[in-house]
């Protein structure tokens, strides 16, 4: 597979969120405000280039039957150690991300690209693969923080955006507002692409 | 060697090396990650009574038993005179403990500032209790009568807006001020007799 066909994989084709529909836990919590969604987003696409990468140099030596315990202890070890280097060297982007990073450990994304793609293939095309899903989950969460926090805020990234005579509808950011959102956006896309559950 | 025992061998290595990675990083975060606390903790003392200079811790032991939830109180000096106090302040709020500080003045008797230090409160709902747009409302509130939370635009004078969606987040923070307000009131006002 070409490495820019891996990339875009990720993007669109196999868009976790839209497409693969993983990881909804932080994705319904997290996108009341658009700002989340680019911090959560960053914050998984660097574990999961991370885990990614260290998962696929030790294919050979995780045992088949036990690996899904060992690549939870690598995935969870590498966001701890992450999350201390940041709190500790870098306290004010910790103080703005600090309260996602505990809350990649349980994005099934993660392991789900440990499983099925980083154990299979080589090193490159690895790291390439947690980018772009990584990429393609943060503009799915954007997407998702931009809708609801226009409508249920009124504001887009903190700025207001509507004129002052909309009221908005708090029910947007609450998690009812979540779970509307994203079954009308994956229902949108499902139409637009084309693709509807044929098997 | 037989295939389980190799597994579990392996697995061992794996959750050791882990352990190892963990115990180093701490090892070596420790140390910065409590200066970074201490330099934001006195920063924050700042924040909220930018009077004050230096922070004398205030021996509050007696009443610990009236009012649980402060834990600390600064007296706040500028060279030889006392301007405030600032109280650290834990509230039960809706994800789990808020920590605050809450500064009053002494000469003028109103709150000169709040901040909310720690929080797990929901993001985008509680968690805008931290944010300084919607602190900066409490700042020269008079500190006579306890403060009430009220939905939509506040109309008298102790009253301040709660934060939409987050009742028990709102009812947090108010809870700790009112705490600070009656303490103050009841304990430090006029430079402190009743201490």
């Amino acid at each position: 597979m070409k490495i820019s066909k891996v990339f875009f994989n990720g993007v669109l084709k196999e868009n976790p969120t839209f497409r693969l529909v993983l990881g909804m836990c932080p994705t319904l919590a997290l996108t009341t405000r658009a700002i989340n969604g680019i911090g959560m987003g960053l914050a998984t696409t660097f574990v999961l280039v991370g885990s990614n990468l260290v998962i696929c140099l030790l294919k050979n030596f995780i045992p088949s039957k036990v690996r899904i315990p060992a690549y939870v202890v690598i995935i969870a070890t590498f966001v701890t150690i992450v999350d201390m280097v940041m709190q500790a060297f870098v306290p004010a982007l910790y103080e703005s991300l600090g309260i996602y990073i505990p809350l990649i450990v349980v994005n099934c994304i993660i392991l789900a690209r440990a499983e099925s793609f980083a154990s299979k293939n080589s090193i490159l095309p690895s790291i390439v693969d947690g980018l772009g899903m990584g990429i393609g989950f943060t503009l799915a969460l954007l997407l998702l923080g931009s809708i609801r926090e226009i409508l249920g805020a009124g504001t887009w990234f903190g700025m207001p955006v509507v004129p002052g005579s909309f009221n908005p509808a708090v029910i947007m950011i609450l998690p009812p507002g979540g779970f509307i959102t994203l079954g009308l956006v994956l229902g949108l896309l499902n139409k637009l692409t084309g693709e509807t559950e044929q098997s | 060697m037989s295939d389980s025992v190799k597994m579990v061998i392996k697995l061992f290595i794996i959750t050791a090396v882990a352990a190892l990675a963990l115990g180093v990083t701490h090892a070596v975060t420790q140390e910065p990650i409590r200066q970074q606390n201490e330099q934001a903790a006195i920063e924050s003392r700042k924040a909220v009574l930018p009077d004050g200079e230096q922070f004398n811790t205030v021996d509050i032991s007696q009443y610990q038993n009236e009012y649980p939830g402060i834990v600390e109180v600064y007296e706040g000096r500028a060279g030889d005179t006392g301007v405030g106090y600032v109280f650290k302040i834990v509230s039960k709020g809706y994800g789990g403990d808020m920590e605050l500080y809450v500064g009053i003045s002494a000469s003028e008797a109103k709150l000169t500032g709040i901040t909310v230090v720690n929080h797990s409160e929901t993001p985008g709902l509680g968690a805008k209790a931290a944010d300084p747009e919607y602190l900066e409302q409490f700042i020269g509130k008079p500190v006579e009568n306890p403060l009430n939370a009220v939905n939509g635009e506040p109309t008298k004078d102790e009253e301040v807006e709660a934060i939409t969606g987050a009742t028990i987040t709102s009812k947090a923070i108010i809870e700790g001020i009112n705490d600070a307000i009656t303490l103050y009131n009841q304990v430090l006002k006029d430079g402190g007799e009743g201490r």
